[in-house]
């Protein structure tokens, strides 16, 4: 089997599965990292967002061999002030969404750092809550963009 | 004779195959050798460090409703603990220590309220008597406080740390003193949930993300068809798939919520476990229902619904005051079946050995799921070890523990830690439904628009008929319908009825047929029933041309008029339900005129102990014409009673997910049944509502209280649809009269 090179939070690892495995079931099987989580294996809750090359991506229908060479974030590695908002704000029920809707807030921040509630709404329609949580994940957005724009705003650890 | 296997050295920790992830998942640690740090642990719920760390047990598994901040909440409140400094574990089964375990029924405030109060005031008791003794001072003269016992005389201050071996010495005081609730300080502010730097960072806490030494994970093949059974299983591509160790034959059991039949492909990761899975062939016996369709069952519930069905309860002579009532509205309701749909896909791992089994995963009740393990697994229940972990979600779902008898019978099997994955699909064409049901409602009203007589005939599959329960099968299905008030009949606990002032009343009940596997769905029975009374009231109210808000106050009546309710604790009030109603209406300017374009509608509920009412201000688009029509929900006003308010993050979180739940059930909702299947796989079929859909504004009113706390995971569930379809009505003319609205061309947007 071709190996697979990938970075994974700033470490690099040789994989070396079936490339046709999606990229979630090796982070969650053989790398451990358990904090990206399977919701539908079919691209449609979002459950299983990373960041490739600093892109929201659907790590459930992602094969491996397409992340050859790639950097790839999950919520282990993530280091943004979406989280520091989400905890504020006290927005998980159940949580199990949030893992995705942190990476997907945070890719929707570096490209849009001051989003309007439409920009909020449409940004993270892809990502379902069966909690109903949407109403604070919307002032979570707001308020980690204005943390990320307010001079030394803290990094959440 | 077999290695004693103790459950204190199991699952503390382990190590992935390819290294570095510490899990823990709250089973106790073996205490550490040599000199052992003092504390001070007078019961099961709490335990005190010399360095003032306060470690509380939540007994009950937290699935987002708040459990585990909230019960270690109050606990903190009654022993004056400092909250920073207070860590909250999942407990794991422990009978002597917590008795029955399980979140469920929104039970966990009211039912967990003396216990958890207890175990603060016997600590705080404790603390305030060894200090008392330390400093030879009457015990009445010192006080606590955030984590100190001060003498105010002296001006004295010793920390809770400092007073654990004094402590220690001390009786357990049995019948402690409750703090009086205006010197709570805790209570009623805004906690944030305990596993928050968790969840925000990624760490392991759910079931799903269970990993232990040599663990194999497996995938289940079940019969599409309900009740089927394997006829013949033919493995040999499934084990030529890479990563596949074993095939594993799941026999079920005669209760279906205990074990469904099912071929386990055991592997070496949830994807080689998927694979192996697809590449079965399994031959199945798909028995007596595989005809089965959605309108069967519907044609079904429609020629019961004609015929007299069984009386279930009577006042009065209901058939006579029809018969002279001035006018008679004659309508029927129907609901279809609704998945769970939990984000985390059913899961569970288990290890099974030396005659004893260890259960890791996302139970909602650890103590019926000890039974049921045992059951499947031969073993006596007390050899059956349970570690609740948090619950990706709900809903009803895993009030059940199928899923924890699988992954026990495939470790027993196996002989070996084993974890069974399901896939969306599994999860969607495998759940145990909110059943499917109509209601024929008649209802006679006089000449000054009073109601006379209610006749309801409920037409509804039964869930407790389909778990073989004891008691007859409409014991589940009738929560929410109304029951006239008599000498004989007040509230009646074991059917959920609400007691209203109609003089002449009567439920009757047909049990529909099927073979869809059944179970409860959060706020159960309530959403159905609450949606056809709550939309048949408001029709009511503008046929006879009566604000819909007096109509219901004269159909409450007053908490005097009714017969008491026994031992309940949290017996159900009409004036608290009159102020929920009052509260929304006021708050949600439901008798103002709305902006240009928009309506308003109204609706209100009682469950499991808690009142609501709830006022939305919506459009429709276009407001005439054809479908698709798009609803625009501008704001919902909620109000709410569950007595005393431990903790309001978790308190308004749940009252807006819970609208946010039923408003999306509404339109979108329904499991439909071909050839005896499930029909909707994943979320592109079983459509869930999205952040764009969601309304704009929910405000939520809490009626300040000083009663004991009830649930609120379930209450505001219910009352979000007929509060809708009764704005719609107002907007369009149109009654809706089932979900989801979809299907009459309505779409949230
Ligand atoms: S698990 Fe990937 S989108 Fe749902
Ligand atoms: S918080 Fe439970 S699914 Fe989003």
């Amino acid at each position: 089997m071709p190996e697979i090179v990938m970075q994974v939070n700033g470490r690099r690892h040789t994989v070396d599965v079936d490339p046709e495995t999606p990229l979630l079931w090796v982070l969650r099987d053989a790398l451990g990292l358990v904090g990206t989580k399977f919701g539908c294996g079919g691209g449609f809750c979002g459950a299983c967002t990373v960041h490739v090359d600093g892109a929201a991506t659907r790590a459930c229908t992602l094969p491996l061999a397409r992340v050859n060479g790639r950097a790839v974030v999950t919520i282990e590695g993530l280091a943004h002030p979406v989280q520091q908002a989400w905890a504020d704000l006290d927005v998980a029920q159940c949580g199990y969404c949030q893992a995705g809707q942190l990476m997907t807030a945070a890719a929707l921040l570096a490209r849009t750092p001051s989003p309007t509630d439409d920009e909020i709404a449409a940004g993270m329609h892809g990502n379902l809550c069966r909690c109903g949580t949407y109403m604070r994940i919307r002032e979570a957005v707001r308020r980690a963009a204005s943390l990320a724009a307010s001079p030394g705003a803290g990094v959440a650890r | 004779m077999s290695a004693v296997v103790s459950r204190r050295t199991f699952l503390r920790t382990s190590v992935t195959a390819t290294g570095g992830l510490l899990l823990s998942f709250g089973w106790d640690g073996p205490a550490p050798l040599g000199a052992q740090p003092a504390t001070l642990q007078p019961n099961g719920f709490v335990r005190l460090a010399a360095d003032g760390t306060v470690t509380i047990w939540s007994k009950n598994p937290d699935m987002g409703q708040g459990v585990k901040t909230a019960l270690p909440m109050i606990l903190a409140e009654e022993m004056d603990a400092d909250w920073s400094r207070v860590q909250v574990r999942d407990a794991e089964l422990d009978r002597a220590k917590f008795g029955g375990q399980g979140s469920g029924g929104s039970g966990s405030m009211r039912e967990e309220w003396d216990l958890y109060r207890n175990a603060g005031a016997a600590m705080r008791e404790l603390l305030a008597g060894a200090a008392a003794e330390t400093w030879q001072v009457p015990r009445a003269s010192v006080r606590t406080e955030r984590g100190r016992v001060l003498h105010a005389a002296s001006g004295r201050a010793l920390e809770y740390g400092a007073l654990v071996m004094p402590a220690s010495r001390r009786p357990i005081p049995q019948a402690p003193v409750w703090k009086d609730p205006s010197s709570f300080t805790l209570l009623g502010t805004r906690v944030p949930g305990v596993d928050t730097d968790g969840i925000v960072h990624g760490r392991p806490l759910y079931g799903i993300d269970v990993r232990l030494p040599g663990m194999r994970y497996a995938a289940i093949a079940r019969c599409p068809v309900f009740n089927g059974r394997v006829a013949s299983v033919d493995d040999a591509a499934a084990l030529r798939v890479p990563g596949v160790r074993q095939v594993v034959r799941i026999p079920g059991h005669e209760n279906p919520t205990f074990l469904m039949p099912g071929v386990a492909v055991v592997a070496d990761s949830t994807w080689a476990a998927f694979k192996g899975r697809d590449a079965l062939r399994v031959q199945w016996e798909e028995g007596a229902f595989a005809a089965e369709t959605s309108e069967t069952i519907a044609a079904q519930c429609a020629t019961l619904a004609a015929t007299p069905g069984t009386t279930v309860r009577a006042v009065g002579d209901v058939e006579s005051a029809l018969a002279s009532a001035a006018r008679v509205i004659d309508v029927h309701y129907e609901a279809p079946f609704l998945a769970h749909a939990t984000l985390e896909p059913h899961n569970c791992t288990a290890d099974v050995r030396d005659g004893h089994c260890f259960i890791t995963g996302p139970l909602q009740m650890q103590t019926s799921g000890a039974r049921v393990v045992a059951a499947v697994t031969g073993l006596p229940v007390e050899r059956v070890h349970v570690q609740a972990t948090r619950l990706g979600g709900g809903f009803g779902r895993r009030l059940l523990s199928d899923y924890a008898a699988e992954a026990a019978v495939v470790s027993q099997a196996v002989g070996g830690p084993v974890q069974v994955v399901g896939t969306r699909e599994d999860d969607l064409r495998h759940d145990y439904y909110r059943p499917a049901g109509a209601r024929r409602l008649r209802v006679g009203v006089d000449a000054a628009g009073h109601i006379t007589a209610w006749d309801c005939h409920l037409v509804n599959i039964s869930r407790n008929a389909y778990r073989r329960g004891d008691g007859p099968p409409w014991s589940t299905e009738t929560y929410g319908l109304v029951a006239g008030v008599s000498a004989a009949i007040g509230p009646d606990l074991e059917l959920d009825l609400v007691p209203w002032q109609i003089p002449h009343v009567r439920l009757r009940y047909s049990e529909p047929r099927t073979g869809v596997a059944t179970g409860a769905w959060r706020a159960p029975a309530h959403v159905a029933n609450g949606f056809a009374v709550e939309t048949l009231l408001d029709e009511i109210a503008q046929t006879t041309g009566r604000s819909p808000v007096d109509l219901r106050l004269e159909l409450y009546g007053t908490t005097r008029a009714l017969p008491a309710a026994g031992e309940d604790p949290t017996p159900y009030s009409p004036d608290r339900m009159a102020a929920v109603l009052r509260l929304a209406a006021e708050r949600g300017g439901f008798a103002q005129r709305p902006p240009e374009g928009r309506v308003r509608g109204l609706a209100a509920h009682y469950t499991f102990g808690s009142y609501c009412a709830q006022v939305v201000e919506l459009s429709v688009t276009p407001a005439a014409g054809t479908a698709p029509r798009r609803v625009t929900v501008h704001a919902v006003t909620c109000a709410l009673d569950c007595g005393l308010v431990v903790n309001r993050s978790g308190l308004e979180a749940q009252a807006q997910g819970g609208i946010i739940d039923g408003l999306g059930h509404a339109f979108f909702g329904a499991i439909t049944i071909d050839r005896g299947r499930a029909v909707e796989g994943n979320f592109d079929r079983y459509r869930l509502i999205r952040h764009r859909e969601a309304p704009r504004a929910i405000d939520v009113h809490v009626v300040p209280s000083t009663l004991r706390p009830t649930g609120f995971g379930e209450i505001a569930v219910p009352v979000i649809a007929p509060a809708i379809a009764n704005a719609i009505a107002a907007a369009t003319g149109q009654r809706l009269r089932r979900t989801p609205f979809l299907r009459d061309g309505y779409t949230l947007g």
